[in-house]
């Protein structure tokens, strides 16, 4: 059925505008936002091209709890080498050390940019005066581990307004509700130098055309590749329906070399169905660190630390074992190493053991009240996703943190259970490989935040949006300005526009077509890989591409975007199927397992790329980076010069 | 045609969003702060805006926090409401607890 009311905006699918900048930004979340300012405070002119409403959008627009690996904040007892030596060591080198020792060692001069902004990094109203976890010079708390101070409680709700006003303040241009839809290249050859992007505009179908000197990619991670539901496709991911990886499309299209996209993990985050809505369910970790486990009966589950050995009280759970320095979160929640392992409760084997009876709750009641304070209140209230649908929701529906318990979807942090072919791209995972400006092998093409390879976090993305804009505001001085090819630009506004064209009755729709997508790579790129069924699932998408997309068929410019979302969807999964191809052995790092593994050593990186439809790879070793501080410092000359008065 | 007292609609799986027009001034800051941009901007001066594909909702609740006039509900699909228990009425050997919340 095509139902019919009328289009509230205006049809403008005939026009076309131009907009010219020394530096595009495409994606207005966080890493977008921070680029944008950097950008603009070296003197550049700075346009964000941003697909919704910049002041919530993206998947922190809503709110952050905590900002991790902040070993430069003036309480930590980490420096940046230690913290960036323990992230590779706990992924056995399968980590991105360039964008991460940016994120240990910038992460406190971005949150102090964005206090200044308008932000609330800091207690100022000492709410929480006398708090083991609050210093009481700075007026900072802290989370997990609060002898080594490296990850910090944060009012992550106030932080994007602030940072659009800053935007505003700097006259960064911002176009809103325009999607990205391709970059342009020098001379339209793949490969070519960056030097502009296409996109289109969600209400009014205007096709825009944005030139610049260079262009920051800052649009996020892919997601709706295993996971889908056309009942609810907003619950679909844990991150927004709107962050499906377009950047990685556009990227690959136009040469782009990318890493560990063969990366994938059983769903763990989403709420498709099978989970519940992140942080509002029982568990223990993240925002919910370390609320006590109960029992079925009441009983309390026991917390161990890293050797097993029972914690006395609530107060052991915030301390590093006996012989360890440091560790990096609270609860094994990305199965840390021995060396950085937190404390958490005792295994559910051993549990069950015990006669340990599920469900299990999480109890809030019996923590000191500061504890349950900071957790019930700040945290939830300033976490993504949690101020309206978790607070709020249980709140008005009666739920006491000091009388009741939460209960717990699984027997540990998680919020659901997934079968193992539902696999998603949720924490260190793959993307757009870069070098020590953040530039890709485009030339002209910088990256931040979650488009980057292996990245993972708010802090993350903000210190590498910053650093992505000095480094692309000194290409754009070093650079003359070349506008964009006609041809490519006709070429895309073709495409794009051609879905609001054809026939609705006998099209196909976007969900159909990702419900599609979905299928084939649960069927074709499940938990375990092998060579005949990778290959059988690229000939499927494959025919989609050919047969199905010239089919597709869109009512208005919204259900457009949409569409041309699983247009780059098709494009991300044809990716990765090409990325586990060239990865040939086990590597259980990347929980990466083929039935027909070659049985050799993991190779290190691959580098994937595809020019005229032939694949590329090559093989990067761990340690590409060099040495992190040495190289940071040839790289920033002038930025050290800046901070260090 | 037979007049008659049903319809026929589009069966939701969900209703994520509840406007109340008593409150709703018409400014639709929350049409342009959603970052699924799912909601349109209503045809009528001062009326709530049409949430048009609440399917595609992220349940961020961004919309009510930009909302100046408390005038927007967000309501869970039923199969994600989480369930709490009064803990003392977790007792050993107990079976049957019902205290839903
Ligand atoms: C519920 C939730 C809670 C979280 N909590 C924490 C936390 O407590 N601590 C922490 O460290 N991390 C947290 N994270 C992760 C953190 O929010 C992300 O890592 C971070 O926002 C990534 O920043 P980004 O700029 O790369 O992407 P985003 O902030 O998602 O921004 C991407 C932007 O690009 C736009 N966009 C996408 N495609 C296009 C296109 N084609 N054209 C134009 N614009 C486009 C999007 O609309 C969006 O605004 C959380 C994430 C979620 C979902
Ligand atoms: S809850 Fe979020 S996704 Fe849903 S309508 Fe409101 S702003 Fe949009
Ligand atoms: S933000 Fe609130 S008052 Fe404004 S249009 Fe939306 S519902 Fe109405």
């Amino acid at each position: 059925m095509v139902s019919s009311s009328a289009w509230p905006y205006p049809d403008e699918t005939r026009e076309m505008e131009q907009i010219q900048a020394d530096v595009i930004v495409l994606g207005g979340g966080i890493a977008g936002c921070m680029a944008a300012i950097a950008a603009a405070k070296q003197g550049c002119r700075v346009a964000v091209v941003e697909k919704a409403g910049a002041v919530r959008s993206g998947a922190g627009g809503s709110g952050c709890d905590h900002w991790e690996q902040c070993a430069s904040n003036p309480c930590s007892s980490v420096s940046p080498e230690e913290m960036l030596q323990a992230m590779m060591d706990d992924n056995d080198g399968y980590n991105n050390p360039i964008s991460h020792y940016i994120e240990a060692r910038e992460g406190w001069d971005r949150l102090l940019d964005i206090e200044k902004m308008g932000g609330k990094i800091r207690d100022t109203e000492g709410e929480f005066q006398g708090a083991v976890f609050r210093d009481e010079k700075t007026g900072l708390l802290f989370a997990y581990d609060y002898k080594n101070r490296t990850t910090l409680r944060i009012w992550g709700t106030t932080f994007k307004p602030a940072m659009v006003a800053e935007m505003r303040r700097l006259g960064v241009r911002l176009i809103e509700h325009v999607t990205a839809t391709a970059l342009l290249t020098e001379g339209g050859r793949p490969g070519g130098r960056c030097i502009g992007a296409a996109g289109i505009s969600g209400r009014s179908g205007k096709f825009y055309v944005f030139s610049g000197r260079s262009v920051i990619l800052a649009t996020s991670r892919p997601a709706r590749i295993w996971l889908f539901s056309a009942a609810y496709p907003g619950l679909a991911e844990f991150r927004p329906l709107s962050c499906i990886g377009s950047g990685h499309a556009m990227g690959w299209r136009a040469g782009a070399e990318f890493t560990l996209m063969e990366k994938s993990v059983r769903g763990e985050f989403s709420a498709a169905g099978r989970s519940f809505p992140p942080y509002a369910a029982g568990n223990n970790h993240n925002t919910w660190y370390p609320a006590s486990l109960v029992d079925n009966r009441g009983v309390e589950i026991p917390y161990a630390d890293r050797d097993g050995n029972l914690l006395p009280d609530v107060m052991h759970r915030f301390q590093p074992a006996a012989g360890q320095k440091f560790f990096m979160k609270g609860g094994n929640i990305e199965q840390a190493k021995y060396a950085y392992d937190g404390p958490e409760t005792l295994p559910y084997q051993k549990l069950q053991e015990q006669g340990y009876q599920l469900p299990f709750y999480a109890d809030l009641s019996n923590l000191p009240p500061q504890e349950r304070k900071v957790i019930w209140g700040m945290m939830i209230g300033q976490e993504g996703k949690t101020r309206i649908p978790v607070l709020k929701d249980l709140t008005d529906r009666g739920f006491d943190p000091e009388k009741h318990v939460l209960q717990c979807y699984g027997v540990g942090w998680k919020s659901g259970d997934f079968l193992p072919q539902e696999r998603q791209l949720f924490g260190l995972v793959g993307g757009f490989m870069n070098d020590w400006h953040l530039m890709s092998n485009i030339p002209g093409l910088f990256v931040a935040g979650d488009a980057l390879f292996s990245s993972n976090c708010y802090g993350h993305a903000a210190t590498t949006g910053s650093y992505a804009g000095r480094h692309a505001a000194a290409y754009a001085r070093s650079v003359p300005e070349i506008l964009p090819e006609r041809s490519q630009v006709e070429k895309e506004r073709l495409r794009v526009l051609a879905p609001l064209a054809r026939d609705l009755e006998n099209g196909y729709t976007w969900k159909e077509l990702n419900h599609a997508v979905s299928k084939a790579m649960q069927n074709f790129c499940g938990e375990v890989k092998e060579d005949g069924l990778l290959l059988a699932g690229l000939e499927v998408l494959q025919g989609y591409e050919n047969e199905i997309v010239p089919r597709t068929a869109a009512a208005n410019p919204h259900e457009l975007v949409r569409l041309l979302e699983v247009y780059d969807i098709l494009t991300v999964s044809q990716i990765i199927l090409h990325s586990c191809l060239a990865r040939r052995n086990d590597c259980p790092k990347l929980e990466f397992y083929r039935s027909d593994s070659l049985g050799e050593a993991p190779e290190p990186l691959i580098a994937i790329r595809q020019e005229e439809g032939q694949i590329h790879t090559r093989q990067i070793p761990l340690d590409f980076a060099g040495d992190v501080k040495e190289n940071y410092e040839k790289y920033n000359t002038d930025y050290r010069q800046e901070v260090s008065p | 045609m037979n007049e008659s007292r049903f319809l026929v609609r589009q069966v939701e799986p969900a209703q994520p969003l509840r406007f109340d027009p008593g409150k709703c001034i018409g400014c639709n800051r929350c049409v342009n702060a959603c970052p699924i941009d799912l909601l349109l901007p209503a045809q009528g001066k001062n009326q709530p805006p049409v949430p048009a594909y609440p399917d595609e909702c992220w349940y961020c609740g961004c919309c009510v926090m930009e909302c100046p006039a408390d005038a927007i509900q967000l309501r869970h699909p039923l199969m994600n409401q989480a369930r709490w228990v009064e803990k003392n009425k977790l007792k050993e050997g107990h079976k049957w607890n019902c205290s839903n919340g």
